[in-house]
């Protein structure tokens, strides 16, 4: 078989002859050409030279005979292709159906793999990002905290002293602040940067000079910011001279001295920022939260960054900086910041902690979706697997319907390489359409997803661009060549063993029970493949069902919710307080408007604010258990739907100094087991100002979900927002009587006249925000669904063809048992069984092949088995229907045959 | 002497080697020494035309190729007509005849 191949690789590719056959053939040719002139009396001498001379030198009768093989090679080339398409193009259907399987497979591959390649496998747009690290303290950090990814600010400067291992160490903190004037203010994202943040990563600008350590020496000292390229282009529509001037952020003038280089938004893929600020202005752009000035140790917030030095590979620095972190754990564990609210036992459990490097191009995203988008390539996989099959089998099909044409060209004298190159070339010509489709097909679909994927705004500022780029091509350019290889030469093998007599004799030879029973097994393939997508359709499109069914616990239609933050522009907290009190009342006048809610915290947005509580019998619990917090509004509950089943709700009167709160039942059977909950009292553990429980509980809800859709109602205690002493963020929600969307527009421009210069953030409606919130099982469940329906419209259509292909095959064999008496309904069921074990055949191995599989899903499943029974039958039985429809159309063609008529088919 | 024009004369060249190949193998020497004696001297095929051609008609599947040795027993590589040479000679020759049929008959009316 290897020989075999290898001599068809030769004569079909010998583009290169071997100029040392041709060299050894001339001077043959030489000596046996003197030797004939000295045979005329010529001297040996003068003969050679004599023959040299007629020939004309070795070396250009080579080249000649080069240029020859060259141009003949090219000839059959071009001749081979328009021969290839004059065939393609003479049989459209079969043309238009491969090309299509084809590009279906490539598409769906190539969208998903750019896709994941820009995701998830992409590094940073930086100098050497493979030697950037973020650096991550785990375990428990006993204070408040920002994120897992985060450490308080003496922690970086403690580990950026001290440490061996990294050239140089940067942090950074990403926030929203707000850009511009009454005539146009914004919320952007800004990356607040210490000063080594650009000459670490290597990162230039295109426009004036980036953030340096200088900028970033003294707090509050350097207001200045440096652009993102594309924010320029955007913001300041490329504008050269805006470097120089100022601009307005959070109302404080920043000289803007530099424009960052094209490409650059941060460290952060997927969230990228708009300008960047050092972070020595913490104060002037995040009010109320500093962290920097007073370095307190228990407040983590900034994200680390190291490059490490030439020749220290990650585990080595990982393990030279856990004595130095040790160092500087034990010295805060002595401290009383940390000693006031911790006992002996959480003291060793915090000298436990760790430092843990990850790839500087980590992110919350790529966590997200590393594992969900994986699985899509998987099935995209499977998808193009099938598509071969596919396009494998209507090959086949297509040689043995040809074999009559090989054994022609074959009986007029062309080569069999000749046929093989021209099945090749054929397939080659199939291929490249498809992936040329494909390709098309990719892009429209790259550009689809990231609109479902990501929030409008954040799809366009998005920088994963559905451009394909080489590597995806290379991958596109790799699976085309390896299917028409695959499938070209599988055909064309079998084609040019053509039999001349045989096939030109007798188009039923027995010659063909080879090529059925491989068309069998590819079809057997396809089923099981369908099957195997049927199932992952199911249970994914049944998560998404478990998930919106399950819904928070309270009603969510004629609910529009949006985020606002005056304190971002500058207002004091007795200005901010009385701007959310004013809003309330306008708000509640506004027509269409039932009532009106204020949170501090955002109701299934993923977020949670977390603080160990105090009482009698409790004190410190580790951070996963504390209770999840908000400050609201007195008509809270009321708007959202919640019922408080004891006690009262907030009214407009609590505003201290008595302390009080709102439970939920969670609450009340984790910290007052036994007692009724109205009545007591518990407090928060403050590291600044220690309390006692001086917070009276005075009212119960029952449980409801507050972080996301997927979670069990974590225990929950609400505050009155109008006893806070500080004002920041409040999302507030409204309850309509009309379709929330109507009113929209009129919500916006009633808060541009209620003040010009506060922006609204994300406006939406609850049913969109959690509809965004379930967008990655949106996409899951909707793609795998697409790819499971495509997949077994390919196999239903395969089988179909193999089975009708099986008929005509059995035509005369039918027509006999006919006449000799057989049943119409017998022959039906001839047919079927044979339908019917290539079904059973496929779904029993697509059936091991889930149950093999079932555990990668598991993570991406909710509220179901990965192994569910009901979606492995329903897929089977879907399956089973759709494939014996397809068996049954040619065995009723079966039992209609005409004894008479089929006796002289051949 | 005349060299074969090539323009004009490569299929008369090809045909020329197919014919010489006819009733046995050659290496390349022996294919110019044939062509020389069936045409009675008026072609001399320069190995400069005659490789190239060989090689062509190769390629074309007309002729198949082996190493043996010469009659000096010299490794030299002969080449053999195939069925598919046999039916191009027929074919050509059939369309030679007719052309230079009409040529002679065209030339000779006055």
């Amino acid at each position: 078989m290897i020989s075999r191949l290898h001599a068809l690789w030769n004569s079909v590719f010998r583009g290169k002859l071997l100029d040392r056959d041709l060299h050894d053939e001339l001077q043959a040719y030489l000596e046996l050409s003197s030797a004939e002139k000295i045979r005329d009396g010529m001297s040996p001498e003068e003969a050679y030279r004599v023959a040299r001379r007629d020939m004309g030198g070795v070396e250009q009768v080579i080249q000649r005979v080069r240029d020859v093989s060259a141009g003949v090679w090219l000839d059959r080339l071009v001749q081979d292709l328009r021969y290839g398409v004059r065939t393609l193009a003479k049989n459209p259907t079969f043309t238009l159906v491969a090309m299509a399987t084809l590009a279906l497979g490539i598409g769906a591959n190539t969208a998903m793999f750019s896709l994941l390649d820009q995701v998830v496998l992409r590094l940073l747009p930086v100098s050497h990002p493979e030697r950037l690290v973020i650096v991550r303290e785990t375990g428990n950090h006993y204070g408040n905290s920002y994120g897992p990814n985060t450490i308080s600010w003496p922690m970086f400067e403690d580990l950026r002293d001290n440490n061996q291992v990294f050239s140089g160490m940067f942090c950074r903190f990403p926030a929203t602040v707000t850009i511009g004037d009454a005539d146009r203010a914004a919320q952007i994202p800004a990356e607040l940067v210490s000063g080594s943040y650009f000459p670490i990563l290597g990162v230039g600008t295109s426009l004036g000079r980036p953030i340096a350590p200088d900028d970033d020496a003294v707090p509050d000292s350097k207001p200045v910011v440096v652009l993102s390229y594309s924010f320029w282009r955007s913001y300041f529509d490329g504008d050269r001279t805006v470097v120089g001037r100022t601009i307005d952020l959070n109302g404080h003038a920043m000289n803007v001295i530099g424009v960052a280089q094209p490409g650059f938004d941060g460290v952060e893929l997927g969230a990228p920022a708009k300008v960047f600020v050092p972070i020595m202005m913490k104060t002037e752009m995040t009010p109320h939260s500093d962290g920097l000035k007073n370095r307190p140790r228990r407040l983590s917030w900034v994200t680390a960054y190291g490059r490490l030095k030439p020749g220290v590979s990650l585990q080595q620095a990982e393990l030279s900086l856990q004595p130095l972190l040790h160092g500087i754990l034990e010295m805060e564990a002595q401290q009383p910041e940390f000693t006031r609210n911790t006992t002996e036992a959480d003291r060793r459990l915090f000298l436990r902690n760790r430092i843990k490097l990850l790839p500087g191009s980590d992110n919350e995203l790529r966590e997200d979706m590393r594992r969900p988008l994986w699985l899509l390539v998987a099935l995209t996989g499977a998808v193009l697997l099938l598509a071969c099959a596919n396009l494998g089998n209507l090959l086949l099909a297509r040689a043995t319907a040809r074999e009559r044409e090989f054994a022609l060209r074959l009986a007029i004298g062309a080569g069999r390489a000749r046929i093989v190159r021209q099945l090749l070339v054929e397939s080659l010509l199939l291929a490249g359409g498809g992936a040329i489709l494909g390709l098309a097909l990719a892009f429209l679909a790259d550009r689809i997803l990231l609109r479902i994927y990501l929030p409008a705004e954040a799809a366009a500022e998005f920088v994963v661009s559905p451009v394909p780029d080489v590597r995806v091509l290379a991958f596109v350019i790799g699976v085309t060549w390896l299917t028409s290889l695959v499938f070209g030469l599988l055909p064309a093998v079998r084609g040019s063993r053509t039999e001349i007599s045989l096939s030109l004799k007798d188009r039923s030879g027995a010659l063909l029970a080879g090529g059925i029973s491989l068309r069998r097994m590819l079809v057997g393939i396809q089923v099981a493949l369908s099957f195997l997508l049927l199932i992952g359709a199911g249970l994914f499109v049944r998560t998404l069902r478990n998930l919106q069914g399950l819904g928070p616990g309270f009603p969510i239609d004629h609910l529009l919710t949006f985020t606002i933050n005056p304190s971002l522009n500058g207002y004091s907290d007795q200005e901010t307080k009385s701007f959310y009190q004013r809003l309330n009342v306008n708000l509640q006048a506004m027509p269409g408007i039932a009532s009106v809610g204020f949170s501090a915290m955002p109701l299934l947005k993923g977020y949670a604010w977390q603080n160990a509580v105090l009482g009698k019998d409790f004190e410190g619990a580790p951070i996963e258990e504390q209770p999840v917090l908000s400050e609201i509004g007195p008509d809270y509950f009321a708007t959202i739907g919640i019922p408080v089943v004891a006690g009262r709700a907030f009214t407009a009167q609590d505003v201290g100094p008595a302390k009080y709160a709102v439970i939920n039942q969670s609450f009340a059977r984790k910290y007052f087991p036994g007692r009724t909950p109205i009545g007591q009292r518990f407090g928060l553990v403050d590291e600044m100002e220690p309390t006692g429980p001086d917070i009276e509980v005075i009212g119960v809800i029952p449980d409801k979900k507050y972080r996301d859709l997927r979670e069990t109602p974590p225990a929950q205690a609400y505050f009155p927002y109008l006893e806070g002493v500080h004002f920041r963020f409040m999302n507030v929600y409204l309850r309509t009587q009309v379709d929330p969307r109507q009113i929209e527009d009129e919500l916006r421009e009633r808060m541009l006249q209620f003040d010009p210069h506060v922006p609204v953030v994300e406006l939406q409606t609850m049913d969109e925000q959690i509809g965004f919130s379930l967008r990655t099982e949106r996409l899951v469940a909707n793609l795998s669904a697409v790819f499971g329906g495509l997949a077994t419209l390919i196999a239903v259509i395969g089988l179909y063809g193999v089975m009708a292909y099986v008929v005509m095959r059995r035509t005369r064999e039918i027509g006999i048992r006919i006449a000799v008496g057989a049943l119409r309904s017998s022959v039906i069921g001839m047919i079927m069984h044979e339908v019917f074990v290539l079904i059973g055949a496929g779904l029993v191995a697509g059936f091991s092949l889930a149950l093999a599989l079932a555990n990668l899903v598991r993570s991406q499943l909710f509220g179901l088995n990965p192994r569910d029974p009901l979606t492995f039958i329903g897929s089977a039985v879907v399956l089973t229907l759709a494939a014996g429809l397809a068996g049954f159309l040619p065995a009723l063609r079966a039992s209609r045959v005409d004894p008479t008529i089929a006796l002289r088919h051949e | 002497m005349p060299a074969p024009q090539s323009d004009l004369l490569q299929g008369t060249l090809d045909l020329l080697i197919l014919k010489a190949l006819t009733p046995q193998e050659l290496h390349g020497m022996g294919v110019s020494r044939r062509i020389a004696q069936i045409t009675g001297g008026a072609f001399d095929v320069k190995a400069g035309s005659l490789f190239p051609a060989l090689h062509r008609m190769e390629q074309a599947g007309w002729l198949t190729s082996f190493w043996g040795e010469s009659e000096t027993n010299r490794r030299a590589k002969f080449y053999k007509l195939t069925r598919a040479g046999k039916k191009q000679l027929q074919s050509e020759s059939e369309r030679w005849e007719r052309i230079s049929f009409a040529m002679a008959t065209a030339l000779r009316t006055t």
